[in-house]
């Protein structure tokens, strides 16, 4: 109780000593949780994205021959070989004549004149809705394409592999900005305080005479950290969200945003974000002072 | 010589062999043995440059020894660490030859804040700090900023906040060098007054009028080493 008074009144006296710096890091705290969170928000949308159009990626192979039943499992296990998939179909020569003469209905006729069996059998894999399954989309198209047998490999079109290569450069930007977030809450933070202890290190010192514990010299600088933390996250969420509403109101209509109905992080994420910026400028503060404290 | 029949009051700093260099090749201290009782008060004369602070810095633990060993209240002070030794400097107070105030603060900021550390209630801070400012004439700066006080005032508060924490074992480096002879009574006073209820004091001073009628016991530095310890109880 009386350690909490003393702890308050000090982080008091800090916060009314050096204001403006530490209004100069909660600004950069909320400026680096904005741009990650940024990121990081088109990041997962895209990743929404990604599994609604993954949703009828398949990759179609081409057969030389129709495959008989030994044949089947024989490509079956070479497929599974290389990477689980969601599901295998086969498809003779028949089943691919009768798809495309449904898929011309009334106009059937034309196919009169052509032998049943003028189409290839082919494979269709389905591979998995994971995006690492996915990025290697092409890989595993090539690895399919070298079996024996093989005519020819069709996947999606080429907009699978630009998208994707789109979401692995949006992901080392995330990545990126994180770093950004991590070096900057904790330097930062830990700058401010170095600065404050500077400032004080006349009264610093006198309290470690008089017989202050380590903890109280410490906890109301940890104080300081985590206030630091939580404010410029919730400031730089709050940024980001307004921004998000104005962009929203502004593109609304049958435009790309819509189609892919982009959404905000899920107050489990941005709790996430706020405990970590936490942690963060926490860890910033209690590097300051532990080299402080040892001298 | 105290009677040998009564039982030893037990001894709350003891110094065993004590040497202080300064870097390059200061000897400030050499070959120091001595202990005082609980309970005493004991005065530590010398001229200028003798050693008197570094004693006293080495006794609160401001500074380590080169040399030799120092336990207070039975507990070697220089390998004490984090929990004990606030605790036991907590017990300790010190009244600075260079006073080490917080000059951006008020006269009653600075005396309370032993007592701040020590986690006393608000209250019982407010009401001690005024009692003390009364004792030593300075009521009327509770709110002075002190940094704006003369040096003769400055001094009595770096005292009020040695003792404000009722220490058990109490350093008074040179507490009435720049005081008129009223003043420095009332200092003595209220050393006198946290003595009689129980205190160690240790008083560093030039001042001969501070121990001259005193029964005390005082001990002499000259360049470092024990030149005399006279005084005592008489038989
Ligand atoms: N931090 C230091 N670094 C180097 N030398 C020091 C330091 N502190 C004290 N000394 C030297 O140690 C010797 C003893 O100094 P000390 O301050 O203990 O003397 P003193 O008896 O308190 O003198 P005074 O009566 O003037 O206060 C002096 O020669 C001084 O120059
Ligand atoms: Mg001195």
């Amino acid at each position: 109780m009386n350690f909490w008074f003393a702890v308050l009144r000090q982080v008091g006296r800090n916060l009314r000593q050096t204001w403006a710096s530490q209004l100069m890091t909660l600004l950069t705290v909320s400026l680096s949780v904005l741009i990650f969170a940024f990121f990081y928000l088109i990041y997962t949308n895209m990743l929404n994205v990604g599994g609604k159009l993954g949703d009828d990626l398949r990759l179609i192979v081409y057969l030389n021959d129709e495959p008989g039943p030994e044949m089947q499992e024989q490509l079956r296990r070479k497929i599974t070989d290389f990477d689980q998939v969601q599901e295998i179909r086969f498809i003779s020569k028949a089943d691919a004549y009768e798809r495309f003469a449904n898929q011309l209905g009334d106009n059937k006729d034309v196919l009169k004149d052509m032998p049943t069996d003028f189409l290839p059998a082919s494979v269709e894999v389905v591979p998995l809705k994971t995006l690492r399954s996915l990025n290697q989309v092409k890989l595993f198209s090539e690895y399919l394409s070298k079996l024996p047998g093989t005519l020819k490999v069709q996947y999606g079109q080429d907009w699978v592999e630009r998208f994707f290569y789109f979401i692995r450069l949006l992901s080392i930007v995330v990545i990126l900005s994180g770093s950004l977030l991590i070096l900057t809450s904790i330097f930062m933070v830990a700058y401010t305080i170095r600065l404050t202890i500077m400032g004080r290190q006349a009264e610093l010192e006198l309290l470690k005479l008089v017989g202050a514990t380590n903890n109280y010299i410490r906890t109301p600088f940890m104080l300081e950290g985590l206030l630091q933390g939580f404010f410029g996250s919730s400031f730089g969420l709050v940024s980001l969200f307004t921004l998000y509403q104005w962009i929203k109101t502004h593109f609304s209509g049958p435009g790309i945003l819509n189609l892919f109905s982009f959404t905000f992080f899920t107050p489990h994420i941005l709790a996430v974000i706020i405990i970590i910026s936490i942690l963060l400028c926490t860890v910033g503060s209690y590097m300051s002072m532990q080299k402080f404290l040892r001298i | 010589m105290t009677d040998t029949n009564a039982p030893s009051p037990p001894i709350i700093v003891e110094m065993i062999k004590v040497s202080k260099s300064y870097p390059p090749d200061i000897k400030a201290l050499a070959d120091i043995s001595m202990t005082v009782e609980t309970g005493e008060m004991f005065f530590l004369i010398g001229m200028s440059g003798a050693g008197k602070t570094t004693l006293l810095k080495l006794i609160c633990n401001m500074e380590t020894p080169s040399n030799g060993l120092i336990e207070v209240s039975g507990q070697n002070i220089h390998q004490l660490k984090g929990k004990k030794l606030a605790r036991l400097r907590q017990k300790i107070g010190v009244a600075y030859q260079d006073f080490k105030l917080l000059t951006d603060r008020t006269v009653a900021e600075n005396v309370a804040i032993a007592m701040e550390v020590s986690y006393k209630k608000p209250p019982i801070i407010s009401k001690r700090v005024k009692d003390l400012l009364a004792q030593l004439q300075l009521s009327d700066k509770h709110d002075t900023i002190t940094g704006e006080l003369s040096r003769g005032e400055q001094q009595r508060v770096t005292l009020a906040r040695a003792v404000a924490n009722s220490p058990t074992l109490i350093l008074v480096d040179e507490p009435t060098g720049n005081l008129d002879a009223t003043t420095t009574e009332k200092v003595m006073n209220l050393l006198n007054k946290c003595n009689s209820s129980g205190a160690t004091i240790i008083i560093a001073t030039h001042d001969e009028s501070l121990y001259r009628r005193s029964n005390h016991r005082i001990m002499e530095l000259h360049r470092g080493k024990i030149r005399q310890i006279n005084g005592g109880v008489q038989v």
